[in-house]
């Protein structure tokens, strides 16, 4: 596979907010302290079943969790 | 019956238009061997369509220049640094995270990334930090995807300390 982070189970999305969390972390103090806060996601999501709303959950947790599953599948 | 009549008077008026533009030069055909360059992160664009002689990305399939007239294509942009050779002769350089770069058939470049500043604004000092902390942990014991994150931030700045120097 071209990609290492791939068959870890990363997906191209998870990829480029790592590249772009850590060029925002190397720049000078004054910049970084700006840009850093575009780096911040707090989305939540809950599924609808039989009219009713299900837990809310972060999606952050629920793309790592999904990740780590698709992980250890590939590896296997 | 009136419809037909333009019909007819606009299938009569087309050669005249087709030849026209051939003979007529304009602004545009003059200054054709510059590339119009978009260059866009999600919160700021950097070039609006600006004309520009020359830009040099990281492809994932290696370095590349790309001029006017360029053949069109889709290339996938690794973490690295990016430099467009103004219409004056200077050349700014550009950091970019990672994204897109898509050569369009009417001489036309649009980059996108998540994120992009000029070489400048860097600290040589966060990136060696950083550089310690990433091989920690990628030689650690934590979860494959922690490794695997650990190890595409050096990728990352590798590359970046490699063009600070």
């Amino acid at each position: 596979m071209a990609f290492a982070w791939k068959a870890s189970g990363l997906t191209y999305n998870k990829y480029l907010s790592v590249a772009a969390r850590v060029v925002r972390r190397s720049l000078k103090d004054d910049k970084r302290l700006a840009a850093e806060r575009r780096g911040e996601m707090e989305l939540r999501f809950a599924k609808w079943n039989g009219g009713k709303q299900g837990e809310n959950k972060s999606l952050a947790e629920a793309n790592a969790a999904s990740m780590a599953e698709a992980g250890s599948h590939s590896s296997s | 019956m009136n419809s037909l009549r333009i019909a007819r008077t606009a299938l009569r008026a087309r050669p005249a238009a087709i030849k026209a533009p051939l003979q007529r030069r304009g602004y545009a055909e003059a200054v054709s061997d510059k590339i119009k360059l978009s260059l866009a992160l999600p919160h700021q664009s950097m070039y609006k369509s600006t004309d520009v002689v020359q830009v040099n990305i990281p492809a994932e399939s290696g370095e590349m220049g790309i001029l006017a007239n360029h053949v069109p294509s889709i290339e996938q942009l690794k973490p690295g640094l990016i430099e467009v050779i103004e219409e004056s002769g200077g050349s700014k350089q550009f950091f970019l995270s990672g994204g897109f770069a898509i050569v369009q058939p009417n001489s036309s470049l649009s980059i996108n990334a998540v994120e992009g500043y000029a070489l400048e604004d860097f600290s040589a000092e966060a990136v060696r930090s950083q550089i310690a902390e990433a091989q920690k942990i990628a030689g650690g014991s934590g979860s494959e995807q922690d490794i695997a994150e650990a190890k595409i931030e050096l990728e990352v700045l590798e590359s970046l300390q490699a063009a600070l120097k």
